[in-house]
């Protein structure tokens, strides 16, 4: 069992990769056709896999990866389950502003409050960005992908004056001070 | 912002684009470097190169260990975050390759980009202002129909202040006691007309004196307490007044007959079915 690695490899000129884990595989294709339509400046890679850790097989042949997005859906128990599983093939260097949570299907009322309560303690343990995206609609897509874009540029090292830790510190979800959070949400 | 707003922006935009386009300078050559900027540059990119595979080749050696635990988590975290401070604080900033050729190739690229940013700043501070003048505008609006409410809600106050005033016991009684002084005025006004026509046209006669020289054969010498028809009327209304139910005077000696035979003819006074020395007021009421 080998663990991903930010540092592992050397980077590529001008190059950002990106890895989305997802257990269902639907909205992983929607954002990664988004990334790559969004950015033209940049030649960024989108990898898609359903869980952690990566097929060895290839581990030679791919160049290393500059942040890792967890998409997690609220409306399955798996997909939590198995985001929890794959957290554990991340080196800790990972924890360092280049992995995020994405979240889908917050908005929806049926949605047992358990699971984003402990999502958000699993965010807030690892210093780790929690983004709520909208999956259903091309705008909410859109805006996914863009924000995900904005923190990849800056995890791959291709903004001046900016690094993953920096902006991870920034925009990291933290646990609310209130005392009784955690019987609220 | 709506729609409408966006295309005029747009449009404004556009003109002035094509007024400026003529001043721009044409394109840059692209990729006209000298042979020996190009060197330096690729010099320069091995150089970084190299540090960055030094570095890499520290990192893979190193021993890293993961933990997953949070506690650990933390102080790592904690341990980069002050490293990268320490780093933001000692680093020095690096200036670009001193090759006038290569400065001019980044500024050609950089002009555009900055030029695209402050074309977006300047579209969106133009619709904000635009927005703010709206704003402005109905705001002075409402400003305006606030003062007309405040004065329309004042002249109502007023009037209202007014009513209740007219309306209230107070208002009553004042408005009464004008009444009763306007009337007390003209009473005494009536009473001093009459005192003063009285005095003028109906005086005492004379004692002595060359006019009543004649009358003295004719009339008897008038007495000298005689009272003066101001006092008789005076007696004769005090008397209906005070006992309305005894009317009539006694007269004396100090009444002068003329004057008693004036009133009575007159029908200003009357006298006493019974008793021909009292006379009383006709009642005039």
């Amino acid at each position: 069992m080998s663990l991903l690695k930010p540092f592992n490899k050397l980077p590529e000129l001008n190059t950002a990769n990106i890895l989305l884990v997802e257990n269902e595989t639907q909205f992983q294709k929607k954002l990664a056709d988004t990334i790559v339509q969004l950015e033209n400046d940049v030649n960024v890679i989108v990898r898609l896999a359903r869980s952690l850790p990566l097929p060895v097989e290839i581990a030679e042949k791919r160049q290393r990866i500059d942040l890792v997005v967890f998409i997690v859906h609220l409306s399955s128990e798996q997909s939590l389950l198995s985001t929890e599983v794959s957290l554990k093939q991340l080196e800790s260097g990972y924890f360092m502003g280049k992995m995020c949570f994405l979240v889908t299907g917050a908005r929806c009322g049926t949605v047992p409050s358990e699971r984003l309560t402990s999502l958000k303690k699993m965010a807030a343990s690892l210093n780790s960005p929690l983004l709520m995206t909208e999956d259903g609609t091309t705008e909410g897509v859109n805006t996914a992908a863009q924000r995900v874009l904005n923190m990849l540029k800056i995890s791959a090292g291709l903004v001046p004056m900016a690094t993953g830790l920096y902006l991870s510190s920034l925009i990291r979800y933290t646990v609310p001070a209130d005392p009784d959070w955690q019987d609220q949400d | 912002m709506d729609a409408d707003e966006l295309l005029e922006n747009a449009k404004a935009l556009a003109n002035q684009m094509s007024e400026y386009q003529d001043n721009l300078p044409p394109d840059a050559l692209a990729s006209e470097l000298s042979e020996a900027a190009r060197v330096e540059l690729i010099d320069e990119c091995e150089e970084q190169f190299c540090q960055l595979q030094q570095l890499q080749s520290e990192i893979t050696l190193a021993d890293t260990e993961s933990l997953q635990n949070p506690d650990h988590q933390a102080a790592s975290r904690l341990n980069t975050l002050a490293a990268e401070l320490k780093e933001w604080q000692e680093i020095q900033p690096k200036l670009l390759s001193s090759n006038p050729e290569v400065l001019l190739a980044v500024g050609k690229k950089e002009l555009p980009c900055l030029n695209k940013q402050l074309e977006m700043v300047l579209s969106c501070s133009q619709a904000k202002r635009d927005n703010l003048k709206d704003v402005l505008k109905s705001e002075l609006e409402w400003l305006e129909q606030k003062k007309e409410v405040l004065k329309a809600a004042t002249e109502q106050v007023t009037a209202l202040q007014e009513e209740n005033s007219r309306l209230s016991e107070k208002g009553v009684l004042q408005d009464m006691k004008k009444k009763i002084h306007r009337l007390k005025e003209y009473h005494e006004n009536l009473l001093e007309t009459l005192g003063d026509i009285l005095a003028e046209h109906f005086p005492l006669p004379q004692q002595g004196g060359n006019a009543n020289k004649k009358r003295k054969n004719v009339f008897p010498e008038p007495r000298a307490d005689l009272i003066p028809l101001h006092d008789i009327l005076e007696l004769l209304m005090n008397k209906l007044v005070e006992t309305p139910h005894e009317p009539y005077v006694q007269i004396n000696d100090t009444f002068w007959p003329p004057y008693i035979e004036m009133l009575l003819r007159h029908g200003i006074a009357s006298r006493h079915p019974e008793d021909c020395f009292k006379i009383r007021l006709e009642a005039f009421y």
